[in-house]
């Protein structure tokens, strides 16, 4: 049995749109596999969405709290990225493309998803009004999610 | 005007590459070819440089610490109280585990460290810059630096301000004057060194850049409360010297003087041997010799130092 945590972009579940944010994403919905299957599914909001600093920190603990085993990511700031690698927990690169949690579920229980150790954005990277990826580069070729900064205003401190 | 000894003075001016560095060695060097016992403060801990229009070297390096959350496992409880009130979320905790620092993101407030009930968080460190002191021809020079891929500058500082309180309160008449070098900009560690003056002296020079960047340093020191005299830099500078010197008196801004272009100051820079000094070979009817010999003159008069 595990638990993957992904990152939503409304009130979760399976039909939800995956939040291309981490730290910033407004709830999280943990799905719990055993032998291939989804067995259960619940949602989590993110407090943190609105955060001045640290919000990575505080998803982090969410994801920690919640029994959570593995995530699966669009963008990873540095913090989060430690944050996750203290813990432990397993961190996987979704497409640069829009799809529901359950469309990523899928890709990750065909094993297509690509495991990553750092993060792919800076520190305040989700933060601001913008919506959607934009300017995206896709996974193709081992490369992740580098450049591309396609998030709307981006940071307002 | 303040009568406390030491007098000090702080060289500061916005925009970068004016000539603060300039200046603040040379006043220095005059106040100390006159007798006077004179400490130089390079306070631009990112870029500090003052030691090169010197020729001296960097000596005494002593670490600057910076507060580090250490959690004693033994004595933790893993009740999650320091991470809840931590502001700056830089610690990471999750049920049944032990908090995690993330000293990316502690801005070394200490809360954590007093607030847990079991005392099992320690106030470990770590250095984020060091400091310097050296003597170099008579002059004493008190440098700071910031460690590469460190944060917090206003930290390094501060570690300057405390060595200089430090040394005023056991030996008040150690220095007759404390000069203090500012980085560019109207930022934290700038606004930090303007408030310990009793003086303050933007270098500017006579560019739009240069007259934005001095409009916003002396907003600076005003909020701070602090007097203030301008040196206009390369005031020879495509002839727009009158121009600009009347735009800063319609700005009710203050002239301490200024520093027409001149190869001798470029020489002298170049060659770490700052034009002012005693036996320096440069030429006394010089345009920048005479430019600095009357800033001197009138930065003394303003102190009210008898010439």
């Amino acid at each position: 049995m595990s638990i993957i945590a992904v990152p939503s972009m409304g009130n979760g579940g399976l039909n939800d749109q995956m939040s291309p944010r981490f730290g910033r994403c407004v709830s999280f919905t943990f799905v719990e596999i055993e032998n291939s299957d989804i067995k259960a599914v619940k949602t989590v909001p993110n407090p943190a969405a609105n955060a001045m600093g640290g919000a990575g920190v505080q998803a982090t603990q969410i994801i920690g709290n919640n029994g959570a085993n593995a995530v699966i990511v669009g963008f990873l700031g540095p913090n989060a990225a430690s944050g996750l690698n203290a813990l432990n927990l397993e961190i996987f690169q979704a497409p640069n493309q829009a799809m529901t949690i359950k469309e990523v579920i899928n890709l990750y229980l065909e094993g297509k998803l690509q495991k990553i150790a750092s993060s792919n954005v800076a520190s305040h990277y989700g933060m601001g009004g913008g919506r959607g990826m934009g300017g995206g580069r896709g996974m193709g070729g081992g490369r992740g999610m580098g450049g591309g900064r396609g998030m709307g205003r981006g940071n307002q401190l | 005007m303040n009568h406390k000894n030491p007098k000090i003075i702080c060289i500061t001016g916005g925009k970068g590459g004016t000539g603060k560095t300039l200046c603040a060695v040379n006043l220095a060097v005059m106040f100390k070819n006159e007798g006077n016992k004179v400490l130089l403060i390079d306070g631009d801990v990112e870029n500090p440089n003052t030691y090169l229009l010197l020729n001296g070297k960097l000596e005494n390096k002593k670490d600057v610490p910076f507060f580090k959350p250490k959690i004693i496992e033994d004595k933790c409880s893993k009740c999650g109280l320091c991470s809840q009130n931590c502001l700056s979320n830089a610690l990471l905790h999750v049920k049944d585990a032990f908090p995690i620092p993330m000293l990316t993101l502690c801005s070394g407030c200490q809360l954590c460290y007093k607030i847990c009930p079991e005392n099992a968080i320690e106030a470990d460190s770590k250095t984020i810059g060091w400091i310097y002191s050296t003597n170099v021809n008579g002059l004493s020079l008190l440098l700071g630096e910031l460690k590469p891929s460190e944060a917090r500058s206003a930290a390094i500082v501060e570690a300057l301000l405390e060595k200089i309180e430090d040394i005023i309160e056991k030996e008040p008449n150690k220095f007759d004057i404390i000069i203090l070098d500012t980085a560019p900009g109207a930022h934290c560690d700038v606004e930090l060194l303007i408030a310990d003056a009793d003086i303050v002296i933007p270098i500017t020079e006579p560019t739009k850049f240069g007259k934005l960047d001095l409009i916003r340093i002396m907003e600076l020191i005003k909020l701070l409360g602090k007097e203030s005299r301008v040196i206009v830099n390369r005031s020879s500078l495509l002839g727009f010297r009158e121009q600009f010197l009347n735009e800063l008196k319609r700005e009710s801004i203050e002239i301490l003087g200024d520093i027409p272009l001149d190869s001798d100051i470029v020489e002298s820079y170049c060659q770490g041997t700052p034009i002012m000094e005693k036996n320096s070979k440069f030429n006394r009817e010089g345009v920048g010799y005479i430019a600095f010999t009357k800033i001197y003159d009138n930065l003394k008069k303003w102190l009210e130092i008898p010439t």
